[in-house]
């Protein structure tokens, strides 16, 4: 059924190549595709290039050869400006240290990506409360980043990233910093936005678990690519095969680290 | 490596960071080496004029040194404090506190031996400069560039023993707490987004009453404020920073139609941060600022005094000779054969004056003859008036009261006399000194004058010379001058009979001073100035890295360059602006009452000049913004 589905980012052949003192190549020849709606983990060990695949998707770096579309446009045929308006309008960002601007509340920073487009006030306030009520942050919209626990935080994070209802959810080890039971938190909140609003997902990690809810697994190694996996009916069989695939890896020991 | 080589290694790749603080210190290490140069030369001996010129040099050399130092404190607490995170991962590493003191010790060092060997080089290489420009001042033939061991010294000498000082003191700023935190950076959360209502409604209250009290003051109080007030907007300027501004921008967050709009929500909430943050900063910054724009406003108003003084001083020489007095033909004579002599036109008038008691008001009258005033008159170019017998007309004392007395019609009898005159309006030229016959005077008509000159001899002689050259007569009459300036010192100034005034030599004097007094204020508004902005940029730097990080998140979201630069702009633009603002607002105020106290003594007006030196501070200000936000940008972007 494949040839049904349209894809939302297409990688064809992707180099990049970082110029320096020592020169590095960072990914080589690789090929992606991701599917409108999917949910997918890229895994792989440190230094792989996980996360220049995914600030090439995010279109912050470009490709030394190769070709990238995301969503039907080629981010090189854009100048700076058009590509940040592309990014604010289409993508939306989780990341690792959270990130959330610290003199904000929580309410203002799920806010901020509306405010910069200059949305009606009555527009935005309707948004914010919906977001609110579906991540549970009602009782603490104006608290300030330092107020929160980190599961509070990562949601706070999430919210910011879907409150303008985003094409593409790109998200960088968003469990890394957090304990078991806000990590759990936070999978489910991205997999049911996955499944209700058919917002697709890409995301880095090195956690096993975390790749488990996931539809598809791309394992990459040395910028290239090594391996890739699709879930079956259970996550605990799903789980079992990346780690599978994880120990065959190698890479280090970090990522073997439920075994 | 080497303990030494280490610490100079810290200072050269701190350098991005040590570079406003160094331009500061190199700048007042050359300002004050270049006022000693002038304090040890040798052409410079023990004139009036010299003398000012030299004090003012040395008065202005304890202001930089005294000013010099709280800069460094400051910036050094600063500095260390931000390096907090380094400091305790070579504590981590095992370094010993006792190194690390010495460590800071000989980095302080190296970046004070640098300002003033780099400082003390620039001040020599501009003191040729500086001495052309001193030298027009003070009027000087020649200030010849020299060499000397002196200047070199006491630069030198003064600056070491601050860097010593604050190397010494220094390490004291260094927070040491738990090492862990040490490392973490940044320290405890500080509150930052607490404030007080109270206090902020009472810093607004504050201002608000110091700046009524200032605009609305009155020269019989005047006094009274200049004491009062400082300590009143200190205070208030203070609590606006830390509370009214925060209580302010609150009511403002709290309106979201207003705030959540494009950047404000951004711009407003960093700028609520780095307000409660920098907050002493800024009252330091503003309190720095408004001294400087004080002093050289004052200055400036002087100066403007001294353009005025023409219209106070229209004669050009004046003499006054009171009955007794043996010389009065023998100064006159010598007067106008010096007059002669440098082939300066004059024209001379000589007025009798006249003294009887009015039976309207039961005063002195002093009365002037018709055609001697109509004679000084015509040299001004004025047309001659006509007063018939029983007729005379108002002398009015200044400018200022000229409309209230020509409204004036009376009739009086001079007393001693018998004679009846009709006073009818002023006289409209100004001639006269203010108060130069008294502040009750009459002009007469010929007729009634000759009648009462056989009756009553005259009180006073006023020899009056206008000369339209008047800047040229400082050589005039310096005998003259002599024998009073002796009688003075003598105490015997009650046996001469007679007044000398020539307004220009004492306008050569009084133009001079304040024109050195303003040069010496600008130099040091200069060094003010610098140190200001480099508080301002050092705290941009300690913040650099969270800021930088921010940018990132920023620039991921999708915020385009322009976008980007509006935001750095509505963050920067308060910190720059706001202080200066305060400041300019400040110093508005104390003008106005600086104002009354001009009217009150010479009513002359100081807007013009203020106006200039407010253009021109701001002017410098905005260039240093556009300096400092280059280089925060170029920082920003590149990735570390």
């Amino acid at each position: 059924m494949k040839w049904m589905k349209t894809s939302i980012v297409e990688l064809e052949q992707v180099t990049k190549i970082y110029e320096g003192k020592v020169m590095h190549r960072a990914l080589n020849r690789l090929d992606f595709e991701a599917d409108a709606g999917e949910f997918i983990a890229i895994m792989g060990p440190s230094g792989s290039g996980k996360t220049t695949l995914l600030n090439i998707i995010s279109t912050i770096d470009m490709p030394t050869y190769g070709r990238v579309m995301i969503d039907g446009i080629e981010p090189e045929a854009l100048n700076s400006n058009e590509l940040a308006l592309f990014r604010r309008h289409n993508f939306g960002f989780v990341f690792q240290d959270i990130n959330l601007l610290k003199s904000l509340t929580v309410e203002e920073n799920i806010v901020l990506p509306l405010t910069l487009d200059g949305l009606p006030i009555m527009e935005m306030q309707k948004r914010v409360d919906r977001l609110a009520g579906q991540l549970s942050l009602k009782e603490i919209l104006n608290r300030r980043p330092d107020e929160l626990s980190g599961g509070q935080a990562q949601r706070t994070a999430v919210g910011r990233a879907l409150i303008h209802n985003p094409k593409l959810i790109l998200a960088d080890e968003p469990t890394g910093n957090l304990d078991s039971n806000s990590a759990k938190e936070v999978l489910e909140l991205l997999s049911l936005v996955n499944q209700t609003e058919r917002t697709t997902i890409i995301m880095v990690t090195h956690d096993p678990i975390a790749a488990s809810y996931c539809d598809r697994v791309l394992f990459i190694k040395d910028g290239e690519f090594f391996n890739e996996i699709y879930k079956d009916e259970r996550r605990q069989t799903f789980f079992q095969r990346i780690l599978n695939v994880l120990s065959l890896l190698g890479g280090n020991v970090n990522d073997l680290r439920m075994l | 490596m080497t303990f030494r080589q280490f610490a100079f290694r810290n200072v050269m790749r701190n350098r991005r960071i040590y570079a406003a603080f160094f331009m500061a210190s190199v700048f007042s290490v050359m300002v004050f080496f270049l006022f000693s140069m002038l304090l040890f030369h040798p052409s410079i001996e023990g004139s009036a004029l010299q003398d000012i010129a030299v004090l003012g040099m040395g008065i202005a050399e304890i202001i930089l040194y005294i000013f010099t130092m709280f800069f460094l404190f400051y910036s050094m607490r600063a500095f260390l404090q931000a390096r907090t995170k380094e400091f305790g991962i070579l504590l981590h590493l095992g370094m010993e506190k006792r190194q690390l003191h010495r460590l800071i010790f000989i980095e302080t060092f190296i970046i004070g031996a640098a300002s003033i060997g780099v400082g003390t080089f620039l001040g020599y290489m501009f003191s040729k400069f500086f001495f052309m420009v001193v030298k027009r001042i003070i009027l000087l033939p020649a200030l010849p560039l020299y060499f000397s061991w002196e200047p070199f010294a006491l630069t030198v000498g003064a600056f070491l023993s601050l860097f010593v000082i604050i190397s010494w003191v220094a390490p004291v700023f260094i927070r040491t707490g738990k090492l862990d935190e040490l490392i973490r950076g940044e320290g405890g959360g500080m509150e930052v987004h607490g404030f007080s209502k109270i206090r902020g409604v009472i810093g607004l209250v504050l201002l608000g009453l110091s700046y009524s009290m200032a605009a609305f003051t009155s020269n019989s109080i005047v006094i009274g404020l200049i004491f009062l007030l400082p300590p009143l907007v200190t205070l208030g300027t203070y609590l606006f920073f830390t509370d009214s501004l925060p209580f302010i921008l609150h009511l403002f967050k709290v309106r979201k139609e207003f705030y959540w709009r494009h950047f404000r929500l951004l711009a407003v909430s960093e700028g609520v941060i780095r307000l409660k943050e920098n907050a002493r900063m800024f009252f330091i910054v503003t309190i720095v600022s408004t001294i400087a724009f004080m002093s050289v406003g004052i200055l400036a108003s002087l100066t403007s005094f001294a353009s005025q003084y023409r219209e106070m001083n229209p004669l050009g020489l004046v003499y006054e000779s009171f009955p007794g007095n043996e010389l009065e033909q023998d100064h006159i004579n010598r007067l106008g054969y010096e007059l002669r002599k440098n082939e300066i036109e004059y024209t001379y008038v000589r007025f009798p004056v006249l003294k009887q008691r009015s039976s309207l008001t039961d005063y002195d009258v002093m009365i002037l003859k018709l055609s001697s005033v109509n004679r000084l008159s015509k040299s001004f170019g004025n047309q001659a008036f006509e007063l018939l017998e029983g007729e005379a007309l108002f002398l009015p004392p200044t400018a200022s009261t000229f409309e209230q007395l020509n409204r004036q019609s009376v009739r009086t009898v001079l007393e001693e006399s018998g004679i009846e005159v009709r006073i009818n309006g002023a006289y409209p030229y100004q001639l006269f000194p203010a108060h130069a016959i008294g502040t009750n005077a009459i002009i007469l008509n010929d007729a009634d004058y000759e009648k009462l000159a056989l009756l009553v001899e005259p009180s006073s002689i006023y020899h009056a010379f206008d000369i339209p050259d008047w800047q040229k007569t400082k050589n005039i009459g310096l005998t003259i001058e002599h024998s009073v300036t002796e009688s003075i010192l003598t105490g015997t100034r009650s046996k001469l009979h007679f007044t000398f005034d020539n307004p220009g030599l004492n306008y050569s004097v009084i133009r001079t001073t304040f024109t050195l007094l303003l040069f010496i204020g600008l130099l040091l508004a200069g060094v003010f100035l610098l140190a200001a902005g480099s508080f301002i940029y050092f705290r941009l730097y300690t913040s650099l890295d969270s800021d930088r990080k921010q940018f990132d998140v920023l620039r991921r979201m999708g915020i385009t360059d322009r976008e980007f630069k509006k935001i750095v702009n509505r963050q920067l633009i308060p910190q720059f602006f706001v202080p200066w603002g305060v400041a300019l607002v400040h110093s508005s105020f104390a003008f106005l009452s600086l104002q009354v106290i001009w009217d009150a003594l010479a009513e002359i007006s100081i807007v013009r000049e203020l106006i200039m030196v407010l253009v021109g501070f701001t002017a410098l200000q905005v260039i240093y913004f556009y300096l400092i936000r280059w280089r925060y940008l170029a920082h920003i972007r590149s990735p570390e």
